[in-house]
């Protein structure tokens, strides 16, 4: 007797209503789409963590308490591409090779447990990087960003081309600039990761790299709706063993592993026979029904992998916890040598040799550096909305704590002065949202002129083009030789947005950079000159 | 055979009856014409811009004299800076709306409309509302944002820019005005048509690293000169420019220049916007180094202006 199963339906279909936007929302290049589906993105667990955001925790907690992974399969993009991937490779293979290809493994649970409790200290240190390494979300956000996003470009140019010889110009040639090579070579670590995974072992990228994984495990494995056999109903084919993308299921002693069940249903629609039911079963409630059956391997392994888990969950802790110093060591490490500048390419902007390195520029809303570096996941969001395309990701040229983390570049574009979609759609909080009053009077850094290098000294010739781009006139001209006009900065009035150095002609090291602010600061707005009528009655020629 | 007459009669008097009599009534016109000399400058004050428009093509003896029939005709305003038309950052809408609906009666193929912004293209476009405008008035609002839309031109009469990338409506277009707004420049000292073919361009980081004022000169000696330029002085940015930061930049002139000569404009441009502020025509190099390419002239005195104040 088969029944119909529409869990599994629903499953997919939710899947799909959290990942088509999101990832829309990371390859429209043209903001076509409305902002506002970034809040899709407020469900992602590892950004909410870092930010702080208690309500989204407490709910997803409640979630996985209540009904189990269902995070994994729905609302994680990285899991949902994942059983895209799954997909794709199951078409065209007879079942055996194809849906069905998994088997029971036992659960790493050492190396799952030591990642999430490496990831949470180093992150309490403040060291966040390895929640940027291994969040899911942020994986995904960066294989969307450096790796679908230009596949779309490059089609949206080809099909720009064909329209403009027909004089239609409502798709427009695009130039890929956002992709840095540190954010391209992570991408397509994380991707072929995916793959791999997904082809040999289905979740186990889930169920052993990923924190925010191994974390709702320590929940789902108590959760009250949960998988289980009927062992009645059950003929022991194993159908629902090869079917399991987690390999979770041991069809032999008819055992799931909840802590790593993710809530696919696969193994539900995969039984003929009705053998598996998603059912409300507490934990406690499973111990008491079971007690008197006559068959107790069930109970006695699910208890034992509980114990088991648990108690290597806690031995990780403390093995850890004993390797802090040597952590904090390296931690140190990192630290002096970005101090020196002898680590880390200096491909950067020019700042003169022997010079201290300037720190990066961190977006607007950021409000310093420190806080910026343990909060951002490197999701790349704010670099594939930025309209200005000033958002770049680093690679390791800012110490190996900033790696792939975004820093305004004003290579060929600047901040622009009215502009806050970053911290609009920044779903960790690392980019605070701002008011346009507050984004104009925001002081990322300050422009620094170096007159030596400047075009009107060194060559005697008109430029300009610096004060030119200055929303604020903090770059002005004053008199110099002759007609000539140089430029001169008023540090009170420049925001660091970047208009004069992105502009500045002088090669190869521009004659106007920005210096950053560690700590952001405030500018009073330019003053508001009075308007003056002016009567003009003659032509003057 | 009935129905074959009947369509053929059709179509021969639907030819009559679109038949109009322009070219009789442009000869006529030329006639008295002739009698009255057209000028080479015409200077407008005091009306709305498209009232301007009209009576300084009037003057100059209608827009048929520049845009002939079936012509591809690109338009090319300054829309550099996201500001809103009050701001006087960019030319004015009401302008190019009003021109682009006057070559297309003058029976322009297509007018395309683009600048090379400074600022994000889009919003440029969009709040300069020159895009909508150019919509409004069935043009063609084309993307400038990509080096892909610029082919490599050669300008051999150019003393420091030999070649140079050029959007390529303009490489292709039969014929083109160029529409600048009168501003302060911080750079070039004054933006007005010469300046505004710093536009046309993609790479202008070559014209600052290499003399700006002689690369300003160069690219107005590109053998495809404008037909017409058009200088919107409606609203003045005096200072602050080229972007300008308030209202306070602004002064209200309603006037415009309309001219072929490239050289004789800027001046008589320089001119009007000394009546505002002073500024030396010494400052402004690039106009005496046109002069110096033989592009125009700076004297005033030697060619015929007509002046209108409405």
């Amino acid at each position: 007797m088969k029944r119909t199963n529409y869990l599994k339906g629903l499953r997919v279909l939710l899947a799909i209503l959290f990942f088509v936007p999101i990832l829309l929302f990371f390859v429209d290049f043209a903001g076509a789409l409305p902002s506002g589906i970034h809040k899709l993105l407020h469900a992602q667990l590892m950004p909410a963590i870092l930010g702080g955001m208690v309500g989204i925790i407490v709910f997803q907690f409640l979630l996985a308490l209540l009904f189990g992974r269902i995070y994994c399969s729905v609302i994680c993009s990285a899991g949902v591409l994942q059983d895209i991937i799954n997909r794709i490779f199951c078409i065209g293979k007879k079942k055996k090779k194809g849906v069905r290809r998994f088997k029971y493994h036992k659960p790493a649970n050492w190396v799952r447990y030591s990642i999430l409790a490496l990831t949470v200290i180093l992150a309490v240190l403040g060291f966040s990087e390895l929640c940027l390494l291994l969040d899911p979300y942020s994986n995904f956000g960066r294989i969307a960003t450096n790796l679908f996003r230009p596949v779309v470009m490059w089609s949206n140019n080809i099909l720009a081309d064909l329209l403009m010889k027909v004089d239609n110009y409502s798709l427009y040639h695009v130039t890929i600039s956002t992709v840095s090579t540190a954010g391209l070579i992570a991408a397509i670590i994380a991707l072929v990761l995916f793959i791999v995974l997904v082809i040999f072992r289905g979740r186990l990228f889930c169920n052993t790299l990923c924190p925010v994984g191994a974390l709702l495990s320590l929940i789902s494995r108590y959760s009250f709706f949960r998988i289980s056999f009927d062992k009645e109903a059950c003929t022991h084919c194993g159908n629902c063993e090869h079917t399991c993308k987690a390999e979770a299921i041991d069809s032999k002693n008819l055992t799931i592993d909840t802590s790593r069940c993710v809530d696919c249903f696969n193994c539900v629609s995969s039984c003929a026979k009705g053998g598996l039911q998603y059912r409300y079963q507490p934990v406690a409630l499973k111990k008491e029904k079971a007690q008197p059956a006559v068959n107790a391997t069930d109970t006695m392994s699910i208890g034992q992998t509980g114990a088991n888990s648990r108690r290597s969950f806690l031995a990780t802790g403390v093995t850890v916890a004993a390797s802090l110093p040597v952590i904090s060591a390296i931690a140190d490490e990192v630290e002096t040598c970005k101090g020196d500048g002898s680590c880390g390419n200096h491909k950067g902007k020019g700042k003169g040799h022997g010079q201290k390195k300037w720190p990066p520029l961190t977006p607007p809303g950021s409000i310093s550096l420190e806080r910026f570096k343990d909060k951002c996941t490197g999701c790349h969001l704010c670099v594939v909305r930025c309209p200005s395309q000033v958002l770049r990701p680093t690679g390791l040229e800012y110490g190996f704590d900033y790696m792939l983390k975004p820093r305004l570049a004003y290579i060929s574009s600047y901040c622009n002065y009215e502009c806050t979609v970053c911290a609009d759609v920044c779903p960790t909080g690392a980019i605070k949202p701002l008011t346009k009053e507050e984004k104009m009077t925001t002081q990322v850094g300050i422009a620094t002129f170096f007159i030596n290098r400047c075009i009107v000294k060194t060559e005697g010739n008109d430029c300009g083009a610096c004060s030119e781009h200055c929303p604020t006139q903090a770059v002005h001209m004053v008199p110099y030789e002759g007609t000539l006009t140089i430029p001169h900065v008023d540090p009170d009035l420049c925001i660091g947005c970047g208009g004069c150095e992105s502009i500045c002609p002088v090669r190869p090291m521009r004659a106007i950079i920005v210096k950053s602010n560690e700590v952001h600061k405030f500018v009073e707005k330019p003053k508001e000159e009075e308007v003056k009528e002016v009567e003009v009655d003659d032509f003057g020629f | 055979m009935k129905r074959r007459d009947f369509l053929k009669t059709s179509v021969v008097a639907g030819a009559a009856l679109s038949l109009n009599f322009d070219g009789l009534q442009a000869a006529l016109k030329s006639n008295t014409v002739t009698v009255e000399q057209v000028p080479d400058m015409v200077a407008v004050m005091g009306g709305e811009p498209e009232v301007m428009l009209d009576k300084a093509l009037e003057a100059l003896g209608g827009i048929g004299k520049y845009i002939k029939k079936g012509q591809k005709v690109v338009i090319k305003p300054n829309i550099g800076w996201d500001r809103t038309p009050e701001l006087a950052g960019n030319t004015n809408p009401e302008l190019i709306k009003a021109l682009v609906k006057r070559c297309l009666a003058a029976g322009a193929e297509k007018v395309t409309v683009f600048d090379h912004t400074c600022d994000n293209w889009q919003k440029c476009y969009e709040t300069s509302g020159i895009a909508a405008a150019v919509k409004e008035a069935g043009g063609i609002i084309m993307p400038g944002n990509d080096e892909k839309y610029y082919k490599e031109v050669s300008i051999p009469g150019g003393v420091t820019l030999k070649d140079a990338k050029i959007h390529e409506a303009l490489v292709e277009a039969d014929a083109w005005i160029n529409v600048p707004i009168l501003k302060n420049h911080g750079g070039a000292k004054l933006s007005c048509a010469m300046k505004n073919l710093m536009g046309i361009v993609w790479d202008r980081r070559f014209f600052h690293q290499n003399d700006l004022q002689q690369c300003i000169a160069d690219i107005c000696a590109w053998q495809k000169k404008p037909v017409l330029n058009i200088v919107d002085a409606y609203r003045m940015m005096h200072q602050n420019g080229p972007q300008g930061k308030s209202a306070a930049d602004v002064a209200m002139l309603k006037s415009m220049i309309v001219s072929p000569d490239i050289i004789a404009i800027d001046t008589a441009a320089l001119k009007l916007f000394n009546q505002v502020k002073e500024l030396d025509m010494e400052a402004v190099g690039h106009i005496g180094k046109g002069e110096a390419l033989k592009l125009g002239t700076t004297n005033l005195d030697k060619i015929k202006i007509k002046r209108i104040k409405i």
